[in-house]
């Protein structure tokens, strides 16, 4: 099928009412019916968290956090744009930590309203990609790090979970710095060690006008 | 793709099977007779030559001609009572190449400001699955990766810029590391590693098919905690040039305020990423909504010479269908873990680990040789086999293309039951502004990197060493422009150099309506955009819209 004749469905978008095919995001279908859209507009493909939308469908009276590229309009649907910036109030640097059995202490000097949670479940029922961002926050409390930042690989630092937390606890940035020091304190490969080592001492030089870079030579 | 007689989509998938062995079909033609009669870079209707600037006389893609040869979208009058901010280093664009040469600079010991035309990290980067190059297993060397590199673009690269970028490699990883980046890892804590196409051995470190993602954030993270003065929603319209026509600075576009700012630097940084979204020859993209290709036009102003301005590639699975997912990119990853691509008779018609040029046009010909799978409007496109992958290898796709299955979750098919349609979608520049191996750019105190700058891919790029040039240029250049912050500051700033450019182009008999960084893509009518009369005051003939 294609948008040309789908049949349409009613959307309002920003407090524009709009026409389109229920093949388009919610994006695609502002662009369709002609209006500029530039802020929240990022990567189109629900991995930058650029296009934060809420969302009320027709008859119900939830209204959800959601990306905008990755929601198809709906007959009824209501969208509204959530450009404003959140940034976290928290500030770190790895190197400050200097030693991985401090990582525990240091993450609640870092994030001191972790340990506050309510187990509200805001941060969950905001995050679009249904990370477990409660029990993430809480294993991150424990210590366990290495797991908390498992549950949040698909994150894509959205913010929204920022903005359903009542305790200001960013837990999207409590997941990542879980992930950080993970590799940070923990990720030491030996084949990449020993790689470096090898070029350390010029063992593996790059000749730039080696046999196998000549188009004669090269041909399979 | 306007062809109409390939096999019926529906009649395709009740035929297909997915099948543990199927024979690869001989090949007929050599490659560069493939690459000649399909791929696009050698339809000769597309190109023209260059009449304006350092490139003049080159053959260059016309859409992107039209904009390195079109008028600036500002003049001297708009400077008048913009503010003016100092700074040792600016650099253009928040992706990872952007970040990392922000990070080393400011690391070294510069003033660093990041300017982005959205916000911090929406770049490609962050879409990038397949993975970063790096030579760390026993079977490969820093040689050999230089040697594939070559290999694959032809041998059109620099050399000098390649054997930087693989002697990097494993240093670059560890860069990553200490950034907090994970990659994955085997049960002794190696880095696990795979195979790209028309490469000689497994090199690729991933993680999962996030590996963009991961860096991205990452990368993010350490900039926002960092002293770089981040400005979000801050495109460069201009670069500024002082009195002897060294680079000086830009002149940015506040899109919260509708402003100008000049920012006046020692040094500056292009990381502006690549072009996707011109929608060369009408093709659809993978790339991020930002990839207009800003950088190239400043810094061709400028007076940088650019090369392979006609060679683009084509990666070979953007999915066709649905519609609202077309050019969507399928990483390279899945292929190389053994994933077949079947014509509309379910044949083999190439070596699916060839380099993505000749695999591109492989699909394309078959397309136009009425062997494609169709589906309405003219769409068309071959199989991606992952019910066969899955079939030989039961698990991989949960375990290892998280990100594919998301995909098709939004596409409405199981990748694991059922082949998804792929057809070439436009993802790179292998070509670019001029570098030399710190990231300089033939104008004095003007750096390029990632997408932006040429002659590190020749005119083809393997999968991997794109993350690789970022991270690996980005800090040369953030090193060498920071210790350019002792020199004595510019005596005269300003727009002299957009003077030349007219004079120019109206001697050539160069259209001047046109005016350009697009900054925007068209559909997102940012011209027109009524939260942004900044820009729009300044746009010449305009046509008012109420």
């Amino acid at each position: 099928m294609s948008a040309e004749n789908q049949q349409l469905v009613n959307v309002v978008i920003d407090g524009k009412a709009i026409q389109a095919p229920p093949s388009l995001s919610v994006i695609q279908a502002l662009w369709h019916a002609g209006y500029p859209r530039v802020k929240g507009v990022g990567c189109l493909e629900g991995v930058c968290g650029s296009c934060r939308v809420l969302v009320r469908r027709e008859g119900q009276e939830k209204v959800g956090m959601e990306l905008g590229c990755q929601t198809l309009v709906e007959e009824g649907m209501q969208v509204l744009f959530l450009v404003f910036p959140n940034p976290t109030h928290h500030h770190y640097e790895l190197g400050e930590i200097k030693n991985s059995w401090d990582v525990q202490a240091e993450f609640h000097r870092i994030f001191p309203e972790a340990n506050s949670c309510r187990h509200c479940g805001g941060c969950y029922s905001a995050c679009p990609k249904n990370i477990n961002v409660e029990l993430g926050v809480k294993l991150a409390g424990e210590g366990r790090f290495r797991e908390a930042g498992e549950l949040f690989v698909e994150c894509i630092m959205c913010n929204l979970c920022m903005t359903g937390c009542p305790e200001a606890i960013a837990p999207n940035h409590v997941g990542l710095f879980a992930r950080r020091v993970t590799a940070y304190f923990h990720a030491r490969p030996s084949n990449l060690i020993h790689r470096l080592e090898l070029l350390r001492k010029g063992e593996l030089e790059v000749d730039c006008n080696s046999p196998g870079s000549q188009p004669d030579n090269a041909a399979n | 793709m306007t062809v109409s007689n390939g096999t019926p989509y529906s009649e395709a998938l009740s035929a297909y099977q997915a099948s543990a062995a199927r024979p690869l079909k001989p090949a007929g033609d050599d490659t560069q007779t493939l690459l000649e009669q399909y791929h696009p870079d050698y339809r000769a209707d597309t190109l023209d030559t260059i009449k304006v600037g350092p490139n003049s006389g080159d053959r260059c893609h016309r859409q992107l001609a039209e904009l390195l040869q079109a008028d600036a979208r500002i003049d001297e009058a708009d400077l008048a009572g913009a503010p003016v901010v100092k700074t040792d280093v600016l650099v253009i664009g928040g992706g990872g190449a952007g970040c990392a040469a922000a990070l080393v600079a400011r690391q070294a010991g510069a003033e660093v400001i990041l300017a982005t035309k959205l916000r911090l990290g929406d770049s490609n980067t962050v879409m990038a699955e397949g993975g970063i190059q790096a030579s760390i297993e026993k079977s490969d060397t820093p040689q050999m990766h230089f040697d594939d590199t070559l290999k694959a673009g032809h041998f059109n690269a620099e050399r000098e810029l390649v054997a930087a970028m693989v002697k990097d490699g494993p240093d670059v990883i560890r860069w990553l590391i200490q950034q907090g980046m994970q990659f994955d890892l085997d049960e002794f804590g190696d880095l696990l590693t795979r195979r790209a196409g028309g490469t000689s051995a497994n090199r690729v470190c991933y993680y999962r098919d996030y590996t963009g993602l991961e860096m991205m954030r990452v990368l993010r993270e350490a900039v926002q905690n960092s002293d770089i003065d981040v400005w979000d929603y801050s495109p460069a319209v201009e670069l500024l040039a002082n009195e002897s026509g060294h680079c000086a600075g830009a002149v940015l576009s506040n899109l919260k305020n509708c402003s100008y700012v000049q920012v006046v630097a020692k040094t500056v940084i292009i990381a502006t990423g690549g072009i996707g979204r011109m929608h060369l020859n009408g093709f659809p993209t993978s790339n991020h909504f930002g990839a207009t290709g800003d950088g190239l036009i400043l810094a061709y102003r400028l007076g940088a010479k650019l090369r392979e301005l006609d060679s683009f590639q084509y990666h070979p699975t953007g999915l066709a269908w649905p519609q609202h997912l077309a050019g969507s990119l399928i990483t390279e990853g899945v292929r190389s873990a053994g994933t077949w691509l079947l014509n509309g008779h379910g044949e083999r018609f190439i070596d699916e680990l060839l380099p993505r040029d000749v695999v591109a046009a492989a699909i394309l010909r078959e397309c136009a040789e009425g062997r494609g799978i169709t589906i309405e409007d003219g769409v068309c496109g071959v199989w991606l086999d992952t019910p066969g992958l899955e079939l030989r290898n039961p698990g991989i796709l949960q375990q290892r293309f998280p990100k594919l299955l998301n995909l098709g979750k939004k596409a409405g098919i199981d990748p694991s039951r059922s082949p998804l349609l792929i057809y070439p979608t436009l993802h790179y520049q292998n070509g670019g502004v001029v570098i030399d191996a710190n990231g300089a750019t033939t104008v004095p105190g003007l750096y390029c990197v990632g997408e932006a700058s040429g002659g590190i891919h020749g005119k083809n790029r393997i999968m991997g060493n794109a993350l690789l040039e970022i991270i690996s240029f980005g800090r040369r250049a953030g090193e060498h422009a920071a210790a350019q912050r002792h020199n004595k500051g510019h005596k005269q700033v300003g727009l002299e150099h957009l003077s030349r450019l007219r004079r120019e182009l109206t001697i050539s008999g160069m259209p001047m309506e046109r005016k350009s960084p697009m900054l925007f893509p068209d559909c997102a009518k940012f011209d027109d955009d009524a939260d942004y009369d900044g820009l729009r005051r300044h746009r010449r003939n305009k046509v008012t819209q109420e």
